[in-house]
């Protein structure tokens, strides 16, 4: 598609080298990370810098994980990350499932008035609510536990709304079919329903695990121990440290960044899909 | 018969709906509505973290107290520049980046992976790199003595009070300009070709099809870019946050979001922080308000 018609050479020209160097400046600071994790802290500021390091230095990686003094418990803060994210991206694609099914497929008394609120919600800021969440969460006793770093992030109106939104053009002859063969409502949601939405199942949970991968303020909030922290605030703790080794600060950056990488690089397509959604919004 | 056996059958429907969307809405309820209303109540309070003390109720007082301190303000004022400094030139940039792309008849997809390629990565990351590339022996630095032909100048990126703002517009822009030109090409996509051929049958130029044919009709893509954007920079608060934290100065990115922390769990005054989240709420409402009536008033268009 045509929107800006190449009107000759030269503009063909300006434009590809126009992408190709915005391409380049976007990817470089991610490249930074991935070089400078495997330099020496003295090399990092060498200038000019050298996109490719001379040799791996290794080191940076083992003083992420143990610290200077082997006092870091990275590993611990990795496998809580997944924890949370995993656990969350489950809990909201099936309440969102649930919740999206109720909406797209079952007409009842006050059901646009649910849908409202639901969608009301997403004009909440959670920045606007930490307080009162941890407050709530104080008195439930949960801080420091994975059931508080979870509990408010169950669901999320943009999952129902994208749940709702994929099965309400979801042929009700087939639903029928399983009723008059006797299956239940449950059994219909768990054999037809959630198989048949893996596209915007595989969308939702994608998304979910980001988001939670990213959290920062809610752990800050209520991750009290080491143990119990995850990977943002442990970031936060090298950063925060007077006399950091940036090499360091950068392997434990970069062993962030790697398993949602891979997730972006072989699932892209619901990562775009997921962005593009959100301009399909009215419907 | 039949009436009576249709009736049932829609009962036990609307049973079954209430039963899918229940636990959602207890959750809703508990986590979203019953905090806001709480917030609400609470900022009517002189209330402190940890303190055995009863909160005293003191009416508007909180409200009354960030309206004349200068600290609020200087929030809201780091908070719009904040704001304005990043979705304007995002708005800007990813149109002009998506129909770049647009206009390629190869590499579609490798420019868009590579431009949301940061959108992926955590903000703490994101911070993270950026504190080392801006430190002043970084590359920051470096680029700039190159650009602008000076030797060896420090530009203080996160030392002087505007260059940490610049900053940190610095950052957000660099994360999330690919997500914005992702739904500038969704926009894109949906406009029709044979639009574009018949200005091209009328002699329109490129450049003429794009400033009165793609633009025009764009306008609800560009709505939504703009509120989007912006409600996500109103809550901006993860590179605030790591760049204070590792020394750059508070007054110039005391972002809301980073007041309502600092007030809350570094003061503990609970009261005056759910008083802030309420008008930062506010703020919110009214830009998500403005987009329905800007999306109402010519946002949609018609094709035909």
């Amino acid at each position: 598609m045509k929107i800006i018609k190449g009107q000759s050479l030269l503009v063909d020209v300006i434009i590809w080298a126009l992408l190709i160097a915005t391409a380049l400046l976007i990817l470089s600071p991610i490249v930074f990370m991935f070089t400078a994790s495997l330099m020496p802290a003295r090399d990092i500021v060498k200038m000019p810098y050298r996109w490719i390091p001379e040799e791996l230095y290794l080191d940076n990686y083992a003083q992420a994980i143990r610290g200077n003094d082997g006092s870091y418990i990275y590993p611990r803060n990795i496998l809580n990350s997944f924890i949370v994210a995993g656990l969350v991206s489950v809990t909201t694609v099936l309440l969102s499932a649930l919740t999206g099914y109720g909406l797209a497929k079952f007409p009842f008394k006050g059901r646009n008035l649910v849908f409202l609120l639901i969608m009301a919600t997403m004009m909440i800021p959670f920045e606007a609510i930490m307080i009162p969440l941890y407050l709530v969460a104080t008195s439930l006793n949960i801080q420091n536990t994975y059931i508080g770093l979870i509990l408010p992030f169950l669901t999320n109106a943009f999952g129902i709304f994208l749940m709702r939104q994929y099965l309400i053009t979801f042929p009700d002859e087939i639903l029928d079919a399983a009723r008059i063969d006797g299956s239940g409502e449950l059994s219909i949601f768990w054999r037809i329903i959630l198989p048949n939405s893996a596209p915007a199942v595989a969308t939702l949970a994608i998304l979910t695990f980001r988001s939670q991968w990213d959290n920062l303020l809610w752990p800050l909030l209520i991750s009290q121990s080491e143990e119990m922290k995850t990977i943002p605030l442990y970031i936060v703790k090298f950063a925060m440290e007077k006399h950091t080794n940036e090499g360091a600060m950068m392997a434990a950056a970069s062993i962030a960044s790697i398993p949602i990488l891979i997730l972006f690089i072989t699932l892209s397509k619901y990562f775009v899909s997921g962005a593009s959604l959100y301009s399909s919004r009215k419907g | 018969m039949r009436r009576i056996l249709k009736k049932g059958i829609e009962h036990k429907k609307a049973r079954w709906g209430w039963f899918f969307v229940l636990p959602s809405m207890a959750f809703f309820a508990v986590f979203s509505f019953y905090p806001i209303v709480n917030a609400l109540y609470t900022s009517l309070f002189r209330k402190r973290l940890l303190s055995l003390r009863p909160p005293t109720f003191i009416g508007l007082e909180n409200y009354e107290y960030l309206l004349k301190s200068p600290d609020f303000w200087n929030s809201i004022k780091a908070t719009f520049i904040f704001t304005l400094g990043t979705f304007i030139p995002i708005l800007v940039f990813s149109l002009l980046l998506a129909a770049f792309i647009m206009s390629r008849k190869r590499f579609q997809k490798f420019f868009q992976m590579a431009f949301y390629s940061p959108a992926v990565l955590s903000s703490v990351v994101a911070a993270a790199i950026w504190l080392l590339i801006l430190d002043p022996r970084g590359l920051a630095n470096m680029g700039a003595n190159f650009l602008l032909g000076t030797k060896g100048v420090d530009y203080k990126w996160l030392a002087s009070a505007n260059m940490v703002r610049f900053s940190t517009i610095l950052v957000y822009f660099w994360k999330y300009i690919g997500y914005f030109t992702i739904i500038y090409i969704t926009g894109l996509a949906s406009i029709p070709q044979s639009l574009h051929e018949a200005a091209k049958i009328d002699g329109a130029s490129g450049w003429k099809d794009f400033w009165h044919i793609t633009i025009p009709l764009l306008k609800p893509t560009t709505v939504l870019v703009s509120i989007m954007s912006m409600l996500q920079c109103l809550k901006t608060f993860s590179t605030q946050y790591l760049f204070t934290q590792s020394g750059a100065p508070l007054e110039p990115i005391n972002v809301i979001t980073l007041n309502i922390y600092n007030t809350a769990i570094r003061d503990h005054n609970i009261g005056r922080a759910s008083a802030m989240s309420i008008i930062l709420f506010i703020i919110m409402l009214f830009f998500t308000w403005l987009q329905f009536k800007a999306s109402r008033s010519g946002g949609e268009v018609d094709y035909m």
